[in-house]
């Protein structure tokens, strides 16, 4: 039972997450509520994403075949990870300066296409676990219907998706104790730190495919020291990319990854008319 | 910049698709082994031996609830629903012990022992 709590609150607080710290960003501004629609539409769309990948899972539907559910989660991956990182460039940059971007012609359609992003980023956030979660508890509460435990299953499910709606209203109260600015500078260190971890993921799967090669595999061992499958390991891996034994394809991509992202800082940082071009190119 | 994304992204596949096809024609000689989930809630078999290389293994869900295999080493997540059957493709040149579980019943666990290839 509390099992059966416990996967739904996993599956569903990465989704909660992207959610909860977007929606804190863009409740924080007038133009920025502009989004709302955006938002709440993204996580329509994965619900709907999230219950059509499920029917795969289930072997009801047969719209993607073996290989081509391995592609779209790759490309799932791939897509939110370059998403968050946009995303978090973006309002570090519309933080700064807002009002006068928007009068100008040229920047609405920018914002347009951000809102877009917006919109695919979250439905991919909410897809990509709120599939399993779909599967888990469809087949957990059908099997539970042959020992009439079908109703003390859902309450389970229910309960781990209110446990995760609490941690999603922790994180808001979180935006109302600590400083804006503060809790603007935790969050896009975490978002940054997730995109890092989607990318691991992305790679995982498309070294799975061999679309991409390993080059040395593993590299390294680090199992005994912090296994990546249980406990604190398993956090890592999950929100920062952590691998115990990962390729040399993964070490030189999230190398790669880390490197990018402090120059793009590098760059924001000095002038806002240099900002303005590095967002742009 | 999406829109780049997509682009960038649509190429990709389209490079990896044909690689796909290609690497699809030396299909035959792969060794196959079998994994199945057991309906009291256990791998069968608990440890699974295979040569170091190129190995397919199919996984079986004779339970009747959905499982999720799932190996960070082995880079590997699988969601498959009761009853069903799906396969997958590892390429694991490094002998050595390999765990994998089930994500969905997380004390459900196995081992995936990598020979020397002779």
């Amino acid at each position: 039972m509390d099992q059966v709590a416990f996967i739904v609150w996993r599956e569903s607080v990465e989704a909660l997450l992207v959610v909860g710290i977007l929606y804190t960003w863009l409740r924080a501004s007038p133009e920025g509520r502009r989004g709302m629609p955006w938002l709440w539409g993204g996580v329509v769309a994965g619900l709907l994403l999230a219950c059509a990948l499920a029917l795969v899972f289930m072997g009801v539907s047969t719209w993607l075949s073996d290989t081509g559910q391995e592609w779209f989660q790759a490309i799932m991956a791939l897509v939110a990870c370059a998403l968050v990182v946009q995303m978090v460039l973006w309002m570090k940059k519309n933080g700064r300066k807002l009002k006068s971007e928007l009068v100008s012609g040229a920047s609405s359609n920018v914002q347009r296409n951000s809102w877009w992003g917006l919109l695919i980023l979250v439905m991919i956030a909410v897809a990509r676990e709120g599939s399993e979660t779909v599967v888990f508890l469809w087949g957990t509460v059908l099997a539970g219907a042959q020992q009439n435990q079908a109703w003390l299953l859902a309450a389970a499910g229910v309960g781990g998706f209110v446990l995760a709606l609490l941690t999603f209203y922790i994180l808001q109260l979180g935006g109302k104790i600590i400083t804006w600015r503060r809790f603007f500078q935790i969050t896009e260190v975490l978002l940054l730190l997730l995109a890092g971890s989607l990318l691991v993921n992305g790679i995982d799967h498309l070294i799975s495919l061999e679309a991409i090669p390993t080059l040395v595999d593993p590299v390294w061992d680090t199992s005994g020291v912090l296994d990546d499958s249980s406990g604190i390991g398993k956090v890592l891996a999950d929100f920062a990319g952590y691998r115990a034994m990962p390729s040399l394809t993964h070490v030189i991509i999230f190398a790669l990854y880390w490197l990018g992202i402090v120059l793009l800082y590098q760059r924001l940082r000095p002038s806002t008319a240099s900002a303005a071009v590095a967002a742009r190119s | 910049m999406f829109r780049r994304a997509l682009a960038g992204f649509g190429l990709a596949l389209c490079v990896t698709l044909a690689q796909a096809l290609l690497a699809a024609s030396a299909w035959a000689d792969t060794p196959t082994f079998t994994l199945t989930f057991k309906e009291d809630g256990t791998f069968e078999p608990q440890r699974l031996e295979v040569p170091a290389g190129r190995f397919k293994i199919n996984l079986v869900n004779e339970s009747k609830v959905p499982v999720e295999f799932e190996s960070l080493p082995l880079r590997k997540e699988k969601v498959l629903g009761p009853g069903l059957s799906s396969f997958l493709v590892f390429t694991i040149s490094k002998p050595g012990e390999y765990p994998f579980f089930d994500d969905f019943h997380q004390s459900v666990k196995g081992t995936l022992v990598v020979k020397p290839a002779q």
